[in-house]
């Protein structure tokens, strides 16, 4: 309480007092900050240095920094495995074919949930959408299971009633995508939807009437006044998903991957997790693991800088 | 003022509809019947099997109504104490990590809702988590090397504060609070801590309730870090053990039996109830975090659509 005083009678100062000063009087912000820096250092950063055993052939007993070096050793031997092309392909064709449909499905979704003219209805609509995102992977996999089952699953029984034949879904390596993609759309289309929802909120609603009045019909007003508002929400999910292109959700993946469809189920993550954790290869894994981060890295800055070029919208 | 707003707009819209909006309107409604029905749908078969007949499940009959109502499912739940040591394992996980994954965030969103030396360090320090991490393996070792390995704490720390939320807790503070009342508060001589407790945590339990959804679902829901972290299974928390139950779906009778520990002589009626069971701990599992959006619904449009305005 005193520094704010000491600040206020004080005018010609040199920068590097007028610092010490901002630091004399705000410095309970850091103590303020000082749990999340720990946190991040503890949990982020020293993974970050972990990464070193890509590079090394990490030994238990030598540990991370003791380990020797191998140079890109294991990225070598990743690149040249013939399992190599196929991980890329199936990582990259499953989240792909996610983001295709993840990413439009909410944008379309709110702009339809704003145009119902029952505020009731729009509410109960909004609560009902958000419900399956409060669903766990692990009961949606259970769900999945259940209801795509060959011989009395609710989806098999529909296909039979429909005179279809009934179908593996969980054991066939040509259905995975397809089963992967729908239950990421069941689950997260209507809770992605809650940041546009927030922009189309934020219209106001003399633009509305405006519109009106110069006869515009609801989908010229869904052109002209919804769309312009919600682009730049729409290119900011669009970057942030744009790294999830190699990432993906594995944790997913673990519990949907059968025997029978590896194919197309075996993703790097999938690779990285059976290797690394219940084989023991880490540095071979974590080297594969960085190439992945590295990709999905550049994957954002990419986008973000394509995106700041056209339309002059960015992350950072 | 705003409400007559409304009120004329909604006489317009009625006197100016064009037959291309009716047709629109029609259209929309149908869209939504059918997207609440995709939503509702799966969940309602899930609750309506775990309470009819075990046979009629198995025959996949249980489609509109239940089947011979029927609680064996749940009665038999009851005597499967994994699942209730899961249960409370995941209780004590999810208050704990909440508890500390409010308050890491709160400290942190306030510090970057102000103008400090050095803010823009801490902000990209934090924001950096977001687009690149360690990596499921060097992070894996890492926690191995800091006692982190079948350590319970892992699952309270690991994960404990989100960059998303703290985000979105920060531009609640700033639009939200008026800069005013901190200005009035220095005048006053109250220091940040003084203010941090007295007005902004008190203006904040909009925020507070978004972000205990936020943490307590995460941590609720998560199989995966006990899955890698916890060799012990008695640390385990209801998902991950739940994840073993689910698997089971095509296990021995003598695995099953042997899982919910009874000594049921009749195989076949062991299986039969066994894959009633696996609906019954859906139901089990779901009902905790999906009352807790229920009851957290009304701040949660309001917290939501504030900070993520900005975002």
């Amino acid at each position: 309480m005193s520094n704010g005083t000491a600040v206020q009678s004080s005018t010609k100062k040199t920068k590097g007092q007028k610092l010490l000063q901002a630091i004399g009087r705000d410095w309970q912000l850091y103590i303020f900050i000082l749990p999340a820096v720990v946190f991040y250092i503890v949990f982020h950063y020293l993974p970050l240095y972990g990464i070193q055993i890509a590079f090394k052939d990490y030994k238990a007993v030598q540990g991370i920094t003791g380990s020797a070096w191998v140079g890109l050793k294991h990225f070598k031997t990743f690149f040249s495995s013939y399992l190599a092309k196929q991980l890329i392909v199936n990582t990259l064709a499953v989240n792909i074919f996610n983001l295709l449909w993840g990413f439009p499905l909410p944008v379309i979704l709110s702009l339809l949930l704003n145009r119902l003219p029952s505020e009731r209805f729009k509410k109960f609509n909004q609560t009902v959408i958000y419900i399956p995102h409060f669903v766990s992977t692990v009961v949606l996999a259970g769900m999945l299971y259940i209801f795509l089952d060959p011989n009395n699953g609710i989806v098999n029984k529909l296909i039979a009633f429909l005179g279809g034949t009934p179908q593996y879904f969980m054991a066939e390596s040509k259905w995975f995508r397809t089963v992967f993609v729908a239950s990421s759309i069941w689950q997260n289309t209507g809770w992605n939807t809650i940041i546009y929802i927030a922009a189309l909120t934020g219209i106001d609603q003399e633009m509305y009437e405006a519109a009106k009045i110069d006869g515009a019909t609801i989908l010229q007003q869904i052109w002209y006044i919804d769309m312009p508002s919600i682009i730049p929400m729409a290119m900011m999910m669009l970057i942030l998903n744009s790294g999830q292109v190699m990432a993906g959700n594995m944790q997913k993946t673990l519990l949907l991957q059968t025997s029978g469809n590896k194919g197309t189920s075996n993703t790097i993550g999938m690779y990285v997790y059976s290797m690394g954790l219940t084989q023991g290869q880490f540095s071979y894994t974590a080297a594969i693991g960085l190439f992945q981060n590295v990709v999905s890295f550049l994957m954002v800055i990419t986008v973000n800088t394509i995106s700041n070029k056209l339309s002059s919208i960015s992350m950072f | 003022m705003a409400k007559e707003k409304t009120v004329r707009i909604h006489k317009e819209n009625k006197v100016q509809l064009t037959m291309g909006d009716k047709i629109f309107t029609v259209i929309n409604h149908i869209i939504w019947v059918l997207v609440l029905f995709i939503v509702l749908y799966p969940l309602y078969l899930i609750i309506i099997s775990s309470v009819s007949d075990p046979y009629a499940v198995l025959n996949g009959d249980v489609v509109i109504v239940p089947i011979d109502f029927s609680l064996i499912g749940y009665e038999r739940i009851l005597h499967y104490t994994t699942l209730w040591r899961g249960y409370l394992m995941s209780i004590i996980y999810t208050v704990a990590a909440t508890v500390l994954g409010i308050f890491l965030t709160m400290l942190a969103a306030y510090a970057l809702s102000n103008k400090f030396p050095g803010k823009g360090i801490f902000n990209f320090m934090i924001i950096f988590t977001m687009f690149f991490n360690g990596g499921l393996i060097p992070t894996f070792l890492v926690m191995k090397d800091i006692g982190l390995y079948n350590n319970p704490l892992i699952m309270i720390l690991m994960g404990a504060m989100s960059v998303w939320n703290t985000m979105i807790a920060r531009t609640y503070m700033q639009t939200s609070i008026p800069r005013e009342l901190y200005e009035a508060a220095e005048i006053d001589g109250s220091s940040h801590f003084q203010y941090f407790f007295k007005i902004v945590i008190p203006l904040s339990s909009t925020i507070m309730a978004v972000l205990s959804v936020y943490y307590a679902v995460g941590k609720w829901n998560d199989y995966f870090t006990a899955l890698v972290y916890l060799r012990n299974q008695a640390f385990w928390p209801m998902q991950t053990v739940l994840q073993k139950i689910l698997a089971a779906l095509t296990m021995s009778a003598g695995d099953v039996a042997e899982m919910f520990q009874d000594n049921y002589t009749d195989v076949a009626e062991t299986l039969r109830v066994s894959n009633v069971v696996k609906y019954c701990a859906i139901i089990v599992s779901t009902v905790p975090v999906t009352v807790l959006y229920l009851l957290m619904q009304q701040y949660f449009e309001k917290g939501v659509m504030i900070g993520s305005l900005k975002g």
